[in-house]
């Protein structure tokens, strides 16, 4: 199947942990491919996770190769099943958007560099560091895998600057 | 316009001694009378609470309505509120494509800074979306902040303002800072 209507907020799937993927079978490899055809039709999109096309599994695919901020450090496409970050350093906040939530941005703290261990499309273990736009890319396409959004995780509506005032 | 034809916009601004309560005396008026908050922005000031809403409501509706519910409030617990027709070439916003920007200004605080900087960019097209000032330091020596939000005519890069805002930081005596912050979609 080609690309795949990217589900909304507040469709209930965006909000529900998926589960994981037991045996990757002609059905898990089908998915990979909804998800990365989706991910080349989106306008500058570097991911999608599959709870985004109404798939409740623990999948999602990340590609910063082509963009701006990604494109001198990168692992190319990736494809990953059952991901878990293993270990996860540094923090940065950056002002993201996500095409399940449309019109809305806000400001996201993430880890800078991370360890993630996933299984690959070829049922294998592997294991990468990811760091800058692409470490950012892959943990908000895991959070999808969790039922979070950024909306979740945003951390201030200003600088921190301008609330110290009403503390004194 | 579509859809907005059968909407009545009104633009609502509300300053008042900060308590709590007054977002909540606020949009209980506009809860009761059916009005949908469509956008709004509210932020303590100094020692004020500042309000600005936009609302709509179903055509056909009175602003008369607004008004009288509004000076009820204001004698009942002391908001002033200012209200607004907004007419239908305001409601259409343009949709920008260039680069958006922080950029921080902050030095010894003296007359100026944000006219000199603001004009700085209103001179080269550069379209303010975000902004906020404020006073810290000490009495002996207080120093001003302007963080503001931006976002840059088209072919504009973030080096470009920098370059443009170089000889403020010098004549005003202050630090200038520009950060891209465009958002990445993800």
């Amino acid at each position: 199947m080609p690309e795949q209507k990217i589900l909304l907020y507040p469709h209930p799937l965006l909000k529900r942990p998926a589960r994981s993927v037991e045996r990757i079978d002609d059905e898990i490899r089908a998915l990979v491919t909804d998800l990365i055809d989706t991910m080349h039709a989106g306008p500058g999109s570097v991911g999608v996770a599959a709870p985004q096309i109404g798939v409740s599994l623990r999948v999602c695919v990340v590609d910063v190769s082509a963009s701006r901020h990604g494109k001198d450090n990168n692992h190319g496409l990736l494809v990953m099943i059952n991901p878990v970050i293993l270990a996860g350093h540094g923090a940065a906040v950056m002002r993201e958007g996500c095409m399940s939530v449309p019109d809305y941005t806000g400001d996201v703290q993430r880890f800078t560099d991370i360890t993630v261990g996933f299984t690959t499309e070829d049922g294998d273990p592997r294991e990468l560091q990811a760091s800058g736009f692409e470490a950012v890319a892959i943990q908000h396409e895991m959070d999808h895998l969790d039922g979070m959004l950024f909306l979740d995780r945003i951390v201030s509506l200003k600088t921190g600057l301008f609330r110290r005032k009403s503390y004194k | 316009m579509g859809p907005t034809d059968s909407l009545a916009h009104y633009a609502i601004t509300i300053i008042s001694k900060d308590r709590p309560g007054i977002v909540a005396d606020t949009t209980e008026v506009l809860y009761r009378l059916g009005c949908n908050i469509e956008d709004s922005s509210c932020t303590m000031l100094g020692g004020d609470f500042a309000m600005i809403l936009i609302v709509t409501h179903e055509k056909p509706f009175a602003k008369s309505r607004l008004a009288e519910e509004f000076k009820a409030l204001q004698e009942r617990t002391g908001l002033a509120v200012h209200l607004r027709t907004l007419h239908e070439d305001e409601l259409i916003h343009s949709q920008e494509e260039g680069e958006l920007c922080l950029i921080s200004v902050y030095g010894s605080d003296q007359p100026g800074i944000v006219y000199r900087v603001t004009r700085a960019l209103a001179d080269r097209g550069v379209n303010i979306t975000d902004l906020n000032t404020r006073l810290i330091g000490t009495k002996s020596e207080p120093v001003y902040v302007l963080m503001l939000e931006a976002i840059l005519p088209q072919g504009m890069t973030v080096e470009d303002t920098a370059a443009m805002l170089e000889s403020l930081r010098s004549e005003l005596k202050v630090e200038i800072g520009v950060r891209a912050i465009t958002p990445v979609s993800l």
